[in-house]
């Protein structure tokens, strides 16, 4: 018997009960406490599992893990840490909720942290491992990008061959992984020539050959270091993907209509997300699904009937008034979703920017999107946060007249005084920083909202 | 817009440079963005950004040429009166390092003939003697500061707030007027006081505010100006209390921030320095600088700055 796992599970199943009984939120805090007494817990809960598949990335963790859930949950059992806890201790939580000590069936879908990947992989000997992009995210706390992308090669090293790779063909710094594996390797990208969205100046981390450090030539560059690229000197190149996309068609009612190819199989599915950040996340989920034998129609409905996720491009009504949350939290992200902003006219905007740690410290990366483009599509814009005159600052240098009162010092208040000045049909589009959600999260409960994220 | 104001007050400095100025003419400031797909890591472009938006708001032509790895600065088609070098990853660095040698001539020509550079973090450290990283490998800088820069095993991560030295201090508080009446004037300037009551500051014009994300330890030679005295950071080495350096109209910093956009009076200073090298003493006409004011308090403010 080991008393030291079971105590660990008791305690940690405990906390668990407690913290919904209160109604707290610290979906991280069972499994702090647990590891505490066994710091092997994750391992030993992981294994009584089918199968565990690892998502990472710099964006679209959660997405492409919800969707990957729910293609999975028709059939099987899956346990998931779906609210976004993605460290350690944030799967610990889960399988401390949703799981057993004894063996039982089912498949553990974990988003990880970029820094946290190489223990997630010792601990839950992943069966699929999902690398979706490498970009430049709160570099007060990550570090550069070529460093991080070091360590993931050393994780890649040490797969066994039984391990799944699946990597995004057209990320250089992702693809490049391939060189380090063992293991099966499976691409996916996006093989159109041509993207129909508007221009971003983009910042790019690995434009430079990962391999010999000479400049990528691009036929197209989707953003950032995105895109069909070749290295001039080392022959180095985009590898084919197997689970491709094409055709992309974005309307205005931020839903998309793409072909996919998975192996051989060609359908069109039409999903409700926005952009062609999202474009990738479902082709990994595609990816993902395709190596677990589920069939291309069974992809396409459960894509197809998709609802996004905690402040993911997410839908509410508020006092009858409209409300969409896009979490804007490092360049390339944001610039993805100001881009798909640009396209539409007179939007009502409200951009929040803390600092807190889980923010980053640095705000110096506002200075890295392109908030240029919506300029034309704004009608009014207003600012919040801890660092809401950075934020106000940028903006201004945008482009965007803004005066005092575009700035408010409390989030709450920017919230009410936002929805108090839309008009009833109109749209209040809320671009919180990740700390920034969790407040705009509160105020719209406290105003109706009834978002029961947590419980999600 | 006229963009020169009290023409009565230019002359024209005896510089090899500086031209005939046409009293009809436009301004123009020429910007060179020292490798921008290489340096660009920590959101440094505010700075070229800040520069250019200041300058138009005023009237002043400006262009922005980038040049990187291969290109030639002797062939450009501009005579720069403003570089800008930022921070990049430090693979990147290495890159950049090799393909500097090449431009280390001009560069350092253009020092001599006082065009300005502001260089930041990886940037800063290439314009020195040399980076020694921490496994040993040597980067040759170019040595326009007399300087070098040691790899360490800490990283220093905070904001970082430093006071200006005063020989470069005067000059701002001539160089920079902003827009806002004197009684809104006077009052942020009580309220950045008071804030900082115990640091005896003296006022806004004597501080710079950004954020430091480096490993590597700056020491200055002896007759090198540091930029600053840290008040709350680590700055060149986190030992001897100085941040940055300045030779000539050559500025070298670890403010990213990014640093121009919230500390408009130094962006100021450095568009004026920029100017006269080819029109002789210049009075930039005043902007409304009150968000840069409240976004650089905001900054000064937070709890891990104190």
């Amino acid at each position: 018997m080991d008393f030291r796992f079971l105590t660990a599970v008791l305690l940690g199943k405990t906390v668990s009960h407690l913290i919904r009984f209160t109604g707290g939120g610290g979906t991280a805090a069972p499994g702090y406490y647990a590891l505490k007494i066994d710091p092997n817990l994750t391992q030993k809960l992981a294994k009584n599992l089918d199968k565990n598949i690892l998502v990472s990335g710099t964006n679209g963790k959660t997405t492409t893990s919800r969707l990957i859930s729910q293609i999975l949950s028709q059939k099987h059992q899956v346990v998931h840490n779906r609210q976004g806890s993605n460290l350690i201790r944030g799967i610990a939580s889960t399988l401390l909720k949703n799981s057993s000590i004894k063996k039982q069936n089912g498949i553990g879908i974990w988003e990880v942290d970029e820094a946290a990947l190489a223990e997630a992989v010792a601990q839950t000997s992943p069966d699929i491992i999902v690398f979706l992009n490498l970009f430049r995210d709160q570099l007060d706390r990550y570090g550069e990008v070529n460093s991080l992308r070091t360590k993931w090669q050393k994780i890649v090293s040490t797969l066994p061959k039984s391990t799944t790779l699946i990597l995004n063909a057209d990320d250089p710094g992702i693809s490049y992984l391939a060189k380090f594996a063992k293991c099966k390797v499976a691409f996916f990208g996006i093989q159109d020539k041509k993207i129909n969205l508007p221009e971003v100046s983009n910042v790019g981390d690995t434009r430079y050959c990962p391999n010999c450090s000479q400049k990528l030539i691009y036929s197209i560059q989707f953003s950032s270091h995105i895109g069909h690229y070749q290295c001039s000197n080392c022959g180095f190149k985009r590898p084919k993907p197997q689970i491709s996309a094409s055709n992309l068609k974005f309307s205005p009612d931020f839903s998309t209509t793409v072909q996919f190819t998975i192996h051989y199989s060609l359908f069109t599915i039409h999903y409700n997300l926005p952009g062609l950040y999202n474009v990738y996340n479902v082709l990994a989920a595609c990816a993902v699904s395709s190596a677990l034998q589920i069939t291309s129609a069974e992809i396409k409905t459960k894509i197809a009937s998709f609802s996004p996720a905690f402040g993911r491009f997410q839908k509410i009504k508020v006092k009858n008034k409209n409300i969409l949350i896009f979490l804007v939290k490092n360049p390339t992200g944001t610039n993805e979703v100001l881009r798909t902003l640009a396209t539409q006219k007179n939007l009502n905007l409200l951009t929040i920017l803390n600092d807190n740690y889980a923010d980053g410290k640095d705000v110096s990366w506002i200075w890295d999107t392109n908030w240029e483009i919506v300029v034309p599509s704004v009608k009014n814009i207003s600012v919040s946060g801890i660092r809401g005159w950075d934020l106000a600052n940028r903006l201004k240098y945008a482009g965007f007249k803004l005066n005092k009162n575009s700035v408010y010092k409390d989030i709450n208040y920017s919230i009410e005084k936002s929805l108090e000045k839309l008009n009833s049909n109109d749209t209040l589009i809320i671009l919180p920083t990740y700390t920034a959600l969790l407040s705009v999260q509160k105020t719209l409960n406290k105003l109706g909202g009834n978002l029961k994220w947590h419980q999600d | 817009m006229a963009s020169r104001l009290n023409k009565s007050k230019s002359k024209v400095f005896f510089r090899m440079k500086t031209s005939q100025v046409d009293s009809n003419s436009k301004l123009q400031l020429n910007i060179c963005h020292l490798y921008p797909d290489l340096m660009d890591t920590y959101g440094d472009r505010g700075n070229i950004i800040a520069v250019v938006k200041r300058c138009q708001w005023r009237g002043i032509d400006v262009t922005v040429s980038n040049i990187s790895v291969g290109d030639s600065l002797s062939t450009s088609h501009f005579d720069f009166d403003f570089f800008f070098f930022g921070g990049g990853q430090d693979i990147q660095q290495e890159i950049v390092g090799k393909d500097l040698q090449k431009k280390a001539k001009d560069l350092k020509r253009a020092v001599e003939q006082e065009s300005v550079i502001l260089s930041i973090c990886g940037g800063y450290q290439l314009l020195q003697n040399y980076f020694k990283t921490l496994d040993g490998k040597m980067i040759k800088g170019i040595g326009i500061f007399d300087a070098h820069t040691i790899g360490s095993t800490t990283r220093m991560i905070q904001n970082l707030l430093i006071k200006i030295n005063p020989t470069i201090q005067s000059e701002i508080s001539e160089a920079y007027t902003s827009l806002r009446g004197a009684e809104q004037r006077s009052n942020l300037k009580t309220e950045i006081k008071d804030s900082f009551a115990s640091l005896r500051m003296t006022g806004e014009e004597t501080i710079l505010i950004g954020f430091e994300n480096h490993s590597g330890k700056t020491f200055l030679g002896s007759n090198l100006k540091p930029l600053g005295k840290v008040i709350k950071g680590s700055g060149n080495n986190g030992e001897d209390g100085t941040e940055g350096a300045v030779y000539k109209n050559a500025f070298g910093c670890y403010l990213h921030g990014s640093l121009l956009p919230k500390n408009p009076h130094f962006a100021d200073y450095l568009i004026s320095k920029a100017l006269e090298r080819r029109y002789g003493e210049i009075k930039l006409e005043p902007l409304d600088d009150s968000i840069e004011w409240q976004a650089h308090k905001q900054a000064i403010n937070r709890p891990q700055s104190q």
